[in-house]
């Protein structure tokens, strides 16, 4: 029995497979910095018969309007409020993006959604996504074909808001629960539950006075300074189709 | 041969991971948490085909996952340990027949990737710790473990059957 001699150094090199493999993780580590761009495009192509159709666009119009109706509102005190200042700018441009929603997952971990429209549309990363009601999230990524949308209510999301009747400014925080909770920046505010919260005039994040929520609860005693919890007025569990808003 | 060939679907089948991900139909959820289906495709393989294969396909189950999700958090050390753990297991014994030891061994899985990516939020991500210790973070780990170890006894179960079984 010869033993078995080494004739070449290095021959797993040579297997076919091991390079098959480290190739896969190439590809595999480009797709994970890439944020999953591809397999963004791959879902958003596979799951193209299942997006919602038209049906809903009548229950979408009843929001729309409900929508429509406290804006007026807002806008109409916001106006009164800017001939007395006559400095601030309001600008927001009313071209609006309509796109489906192709994948939610509102109580995860990370509270995401996917539209299925991207940078060819002319969506951009920052950009405010509207729900039948009110503001529901931003653009985080965007891929050429669809982008991904932070929910108010993730973790880590803060934006900044206004009770615009008794102009109380604060801060809207994603706690991960369905409700989002709004620290205050002042000791005393006298927010009561039902004032409407939306986003502040002075918020370099989003279009002035888009409505967000309702307050449910207020907790007075907390310290440094009281916080109380806002109930969405668009509910992301239940989303088909959102309306995009430039930033700009 | 046939075996041969069975596995390089089961391992085309690791597609369905991102995509049953993206999809989370609503009707396998539990409060709108759905299974873990990486953990799901990951049991069956790990058991077969022993720790270093299962580590490795850990790792690039978590690449895929991290890819699809906001923030920065990241899924890989807990799917390369539970395909190291779960090829060890695999190789002392056979799993075909043995429901509730998949069921348990999918739902300690579950939990366990759902912890790390608990503890990561609360001590690398988010600074500032406190809203993280509510209830709902445990809630959404516990919620998406008794998912994951409802559906393992019967996927699972099928899996090794359908694929890692027959000649060789």
């Amino acid at each position: 029995m010869v033993p078995f001699r080494r004739k070449v150094a290095f021959r797993w090199l040579f297997q076919k497979s091991i390079w098959n493999w480290f190739f896969l993780s190439l590809f595999l580590i480009f797709v994970r910095f890439s944020k999953g761009s591809f397999l963004l495009d791959t879902f958003s192509f596979v799951s193209r018969p299942f997006w919602p159709g038209t049906a809903q666009r009548d229950w979408i119009m009843s929001g729309i309007n409900l929508e429509q109706k406290i804006r007026l509102d807002l806008l109409e005190k916001d106006n009164r409020r800017l001939r007395n200042l006559l400095d601030l700018k309001v600008s927001s441009d009313k071209s609006l993006i309509s796109a489906a929603v192709i994948s939610r997952r509102p109580r995860d971990f990370w509270q995401q959604l996917e539209l299925n429209k991207g940078s060819n549309h002319g969506i951009s990363s920052g950009d405010a996504v509207l729900g039948p009601g009110g503001l529901l999230g931003f653009v985080e990524t965007t891929t050429p074909i669809t982008s991904r949308v932070r929910l108010l209510t993730a973790v880590g999301t803060n934006i900044g808001v206004w009770i615009k009747d008794k102009e109380i400014h604060a801060v809207l925080k994603g706690v991960g629960t369905h409700r989002t909770q709004l620290n205050f920046l002042e000791k005393n505010p006298d927010a009561l539950p039902g004032d409407v919260v939306s986003t502040s005039p002075a918020s370099t994040l989003f279009p002035p006075n888009l409505p967000v929520g309702v307050i449910q609860i207020v907790n007075n005693e907390h310290l440094p300074s009281p916080y109380a919890f806002v109930q969405l007025i668009a509910s992301p569990a239940a989303i088909d189709w959102v309306q995009i808003r430039k930033v700009r | 041969m046939r075996r041969l060939n069975k596995k390089s679907l089961y391992q085309c089948l690791a597609f369905l991971v991102p995509l049953l991900t993206f999809f989370s139909p609503s009707w396998i959820s539990l409060v709108g948490v759905g299974p873990r289906w990486a953990e799901l495709w990951l049991l069956p393989w790990a058991l077969e085909e022993g720790p270093f294969s299962g580590a490795f396909s850990g790792f690039l189950l978590g690449l895929i996952l991290d890819s699809m999700n906001l923030g920065t958090t990241t899924n890989i050390p807990a799917l390369i340990f539970l395909g190291y753990w779960w090829g060890r297991l695999g190789k002392a014994d056979k799993f075909g027949d043995k429901f509730f030891v998949l069921g348990f061994l999918a739902w300690l899985g579950a939990f366990a990737s759902g912890l790390s990516i608990w503890v990561q939020e609360i001590f690398l991500v988010n600074g500032s710790y406190m809203p993280l210790f509510n209830i709902w973070a445990f809630q959404t780990v516990l919620a998406g473990s008794i998912m994951t170890g409802i559906i393992a006894p019967i996927l699972c179960s099928n899996i090794i059957r359908f694929f890692f079984t027959g000649k060789s």
